[in-house]
């Protein structure tokens, strides 16, 4: 025996790797009701075990060249490329100043909003508690787009936390270790995220392809879902807060596999390739973290009374709309208002010359002889309203269209200045 | 400096050999480099550090028994750092290292275009590999892009041009 095995060592021992590595494979594929075969969302222990040794070997030079990274970059950053930094310093103030009156102006809508959910015992989350990490590695398969995160249980973090940036959502907690984390993006094929389109509110289910490209999947056709559409997370998945910007639709596609279905490609709004700094959403309470609270409320000393002021003038300018509704439509924006439209004619229109003129024509040389119009009252609609819109204007000068009219009336009534007229001529307009 | 193995085969002047140093830190740089780099490089990350490795000391040690073991030694390694289930990567990279083990054994491992082609052909094999336990062995759900693949087995070839002659200059020269 002993030359058989001496001969096929090679073959021998390369068996029995491969056996025991399908051995290992088949342990963490469970087959469901239905007759599909699934990977453990969890790890089992031994497998657990070697991702930990994995991680732990890997994780400290990672943590040492994330390291090296930023402190030559900080270094650059803090002390020598500070040009251009006084002009943002002064933008980023203004910004915080309009953005505190904002705040201010939304607190109270924000309060009442949080009262009405607890009177309809509706739950919703607010982002209470995060915690910040610095992504120090990857998994380095397009397989499996994973992230590393060097902050792990001793900062709090559990499977399935949330985890944004500024821009929008990166993914979901998969793995926790004593000192790192796993986070499974969204582009990764096994991923999945509840997502509602802003304008449509179509609900989908967000994944990733092989391609790394984020889309959702299993919708209705439906023509009004357009590029550009903002994207948001819809809340119903337990993991993402409800309103967090996820991306922009970039294109619709049919699904190749179901006729009536689309797909909906989706440019992600955080920079999924090239993420340094996370925030890992720890908790989520129905109410304001105090850290808000705090925020609000010095938003509310430092610009209450700007508010006040703005609440103020805007109530004004109500009233005055109230008061005189031909100034001002309540529907139309301000620059749309009757007084700004520069459409309209300023000047009087000019009257329509008359095809047989008489001495009730305007311009007229010759006094009306009334004891002939009496006959003629009723048929002849211009001469009469006139005193009447005179009358009108005058009692109510405010009324700028009727001192519009007032003023079109006093041109029609006055007498030509300086027109000739030749009998048996037609009356010529006067300018 | 200390050889790897003693020389005790027919083959001992053809056997190349390593300082331990060499033989252990290469690798796991390999890997924490794999590890790293596609965060800085994005989606243009094509390329697969550990299985050029594991090509290299197979095709330069002419051991099948060696490549099987650090294959797979790699391949488990970077199973272990993603999400899916460990030893995919551990199979295809078992038998990569095996075959290039093999193969160095028949062929002059020297030359260029031998190593640019065993780098490329042994790619597409472990890429194959994985789809094959993946999608049949496992009967599980993947995306596959071929186009991703050929990308990586041409960026392999491409830095093993470069990197085989670098690490030829640490082996032991009698």
């Amino acid at each position: 025996m002993e030359p058989f095995f001496v001969r096929y060592r090679n073959l021998l021992v390369l068996l029995l790797v491969l056996l025991a590595q399908i051995i290992g494979l088949a342990v963490q594929v469970r087959r469901t009701a239905a007759g599909r075969n699934l990977l453990d969302t969890q790890d089992g222990p031994g497998v657990r075990l070697i991702r930990l040794w994995a991680e732990g070997i890997v994780s400290p030079p990672e943590r040492l060249i994330h390291g090296s990274k930023i402190g030559s970059v900080q270094i650059w950053q803090d002390y020598l490329d500070l040009r251009h930094v006084r002009e943002q310093n002064q933008d980023l103030q203004k910004t915080i100043d309009r953005l505190r009156l904002e705040q201010a102006s939304l607190l109270e809508d924000a309060r009442q909003g949080q009262r009405l959910q607890a009177l309809l015992d509706f739950q919703q989350k607010y982002v209470y508690k995060t915690v910040a990490a610095q992504a120090i590695g990857a998994s380095g398969s397009d397989q499996s787009r994973i992230l590393y995160l060097d902050k792990g249980k001793d900062f709090g973090l559990e499977p399935d936390m949330a985890v944004i940036v500024a821009d929008g959502i990166v993914g979901k907690v998969r793995e926790v270790f004593p000192h790192t984390a796993q986070v499974l993006l969204i582009s990764d094929q096994t991923s999945g995220a509840g997502v509602i389109l802003e304008t449509t509110r179509t609900r989908g289910i967000l994944r990733g392809n092989a391609a790394g490209q984020v889309l959702i999947v299993g919708i209705l056709a439906d023509q009004r879902i357009q590029p550009g559409e903002k994207v948001l997370t819809a809340g119903g998945d337990q993991i993402f807060p409800r309103g967090l910007p996820v991306g922009v639709v970039e294109k619709v596609v049919r699904d190749p596999d179901r006729d009536a279905f689309i797909d909906i490609f989706v440019k992600p709004a955080a920079h999924l390739d090239r993420l340094d700094e996370v925030v890992v959403i720890t908790s989520t309470l129905p109410r304001f973290s105090t850290e808000q609270e705090k925020d609000l409320a010095t938003s509310e000393t430092l610009k209450g009374p700007e508010v006040e002021q703005a609440k103020a003038q805007k109530k004004a300018a109500e009233i005055m709309a109230e008061r005189l509704p031909s100034l001002i439509d309540p529907k139309l924006p301000l620059d749309q208002q009757p007084l700004h439209d520069t459409s309209l004619p300023t000047s009087v229109p000019h009257v329509p010359q008359a095809i047989h003129p008489d001495r009730f024509t305007p311009g007229s040389a010759i006094m009306p002889d009334l004891s002939n119009t009496k006959g003629k009252e009723g048929t002849d609609s211009a001469t009469p309203a006139k005193p009447a819109g005179q009358k009108t204007a005058a009692a109510d000068p405010s009324s700028p269209g009727l001192a519009a009219k007032k003023g079109s009336a006093t041109n029609l009534a006055a007498p030509p200045a300086k027109t000739e007229h030749k009998p048996g001529e037609p009356l010529r307009r006067n300018p | 400096m200390m050889s790897v193995l003693a020389s005790d085969t027919r083959r001992d002047m053809e056997i190349r050999r390593y300082p331990v140093l060499v033989y252990t830190l290469v690798p796991l740089a390999a890997l924490v480099l794999q590890a790293w780099l596609p965060r800085v490089l994005g989606r243009f990350a094509w390329f697969d550090l550990p299985l050029v490795v594991t090509v290299y000391f197979a095709l330069g040690r002419r051991s099948p028994v060696q490549g099987t073991l650090l294959g797979a030694f790699m391949g488990l390694f970077e199973d272990a750092l993603s999400h899916h289930a460990i030893g995919a990567n551990g199979i295809a990279k078992t038998l990569a290292g095996f075959l290039a083990a093999s193969v160095g054994v028949c062929i002059d491992v020297e030359n260029h275009t031998i190593r640019l082609a065993l780098n490329f052909l042994l790619s597409l094999m472990c890429s194959g590999v994985y789809l094959f336990i993946y999608r049949f062995l496992l009967a599980l759900d993947l995306d596959w892009s071929w186009m991703a693949e050929l990308c990586k087995a041409l960026g392999n070839s491409v830095i093993a041009l470069f990197l085989f002659p670098l690490l030829d200059r640490t082996q032991i020269r009698d």
